[in-house]
């Protein structure tokens, strides 16, 4: 890949260069990527948390990847716009990890199964397919997506592990 | 609301301070039966997108054995404490009062838990003191990942409310051990202000 945007926490990024790729790190956080692989459009959303707040008006540019239902639209309806077919959007996505103990057992924590929860059924509601995702666990990942070939690669520093799925 | 007003963090950074110097270090003087030495680094406001710029090399490259209290109620704040995973054993190994340590097994986790627990609280009983805010810790949760990791879990608790965090960190060196903890405080910059009024 000639160039590599970062996604920073909360952040969303749209591309149509099939020349660049995305990449984020994601904990309790989800990376999801909606790419259509004949236009080459693809985005990633770094999303924290499932659903935005209702007393929540302003929200700025930098974190519209911020909250998985306001993410999700933002990225369909910007890619139709930029080209994508909405009948071929496929999804991946990575994190919604676990990362301390006592989190399974309380709902204060337990952030990352919800993450993944919510951008599943997101998913579901308008038929978009999700093609592959490592999720759950409890480490932190970078992830790295590539827009030309649609593969999403998955690093564990720590745990020493690559997955491409 | 505390954002950028120096003068505002300044008098947080002093408050916090006195919290520390008069509860939290004799408390971990007592639990780690030594004298402290502590070093502040200073209050700052940070972006969330921006939060890794408190993230050393050291940091990036280690794994850290952490402890997060997530304390609720009137005031939000996140405590994490947290030290180099391969200084943890030496830690749990002086506070079971055992010569050495074979494995970190649940009684080691729980033991360094419980150290989180005992020093959030010293921070947190006096913020309520002094302010009359009433704040409930979490059961405290255990982690061995890098900061990274811990930081992007603790920004998630905060990012509901707000694009901005106050974060506050200190280490803490027993003189005798050598053993470097540190702490990580967050808060919200709308609710920080309690704590200066």
């Amino acid at each position: 890949m000639d160039h590599t945007i970062e996604v920073k926490m909360g952040e969303l990024v749209i591309i149509n260069d099939d020349t660049t790729e995305l990449k984020t790190f994601v904990g309790s956080c989800v990376a999801i990527c909606l790419f259509d692989i004949k236009s080459k459009i693809a985005a990633m959303a770094h999303v924290m948390l499932p659903k935005k707040p209702n007393n929540m008006h302003h929200i700025q540019e930098n974190e519209i990847g911020k909250f998985a239902d306001m993410a999700f639209m933002h990225m369909i309806n910007n890619m139709v716009s930029m080209g994508a077919d909405p009948k071929t959007i496929q999804a991946k996505m990575a994190g919604g990890a676990t990362i301390f103990s006592h989190e399974a057992e309380t709902s204060l924590f337990n952030i990352g199964s919800r993450n993944i929860s919510a951008i599943k059924q997101l998913l579901k509601d308008n038929g978009i397919m999700l093609v592959s995702e490592d999720t759950g666990e409890n480490f932190g990942r970078w992830v790295r997506f590539n827009p030309n070939s649609g593969k999403m690669i998955i690093v564990s520093n720590l745990k020493k592990t690559l997955k491409i799925i | 609301m505390l954002k950028s007003n120096y003068e505002d963090l300044q008098q947080l950074d002093s408050i916090l301070n006195s919290f520390i110097v008069l509860k939290t270090i004799p408390s971990l003087s007592i639990i780690l039966n030594e004298p402290i030495k502590y070093f502040r680094k200073k209050t700052q406001t940070i972006a969330i997108t921006g939060l890794d710029q408190i993230i050393s090399d050291f940091e990036e490259k280690n794994a850290m054995s952490a402890v997060y209290v997530k304390c609720s109620g009137d005031l939000r704040i996140g405590v994490l404490w947290y030290l180099l995973e391969k200084e943890s054993k030496p830690l749990v190994t002086k506070l079971l009062g055992k010569s050495h340590l074979k494995e970190f097994d649940s009684l080691a986790v729980s033991s360094i838990s419980e150290i989180g627990n005992i020093l959030t609280a010293s921070i947190v009983n006096a913020i309520s003191d002094d302010t009359g805010c009433k704040i409930w810790p979490s059961v405290p949760g255990f982690a061995v990942e890098s900061l990274r990791t811990l930081l992007e879990a603790i920004a998630s608790d905060f990012a509901d409310q707000s694009n901005m965090l106050i974060a506050s960190i200190v280490e803490f060196h027993g003189i005798n051990s050598g053993i470097k903890l540190r702490m990580l405080l967050i808060q919200d910059p709308k609710e920080a202000k309690k704590l200066v009024a």
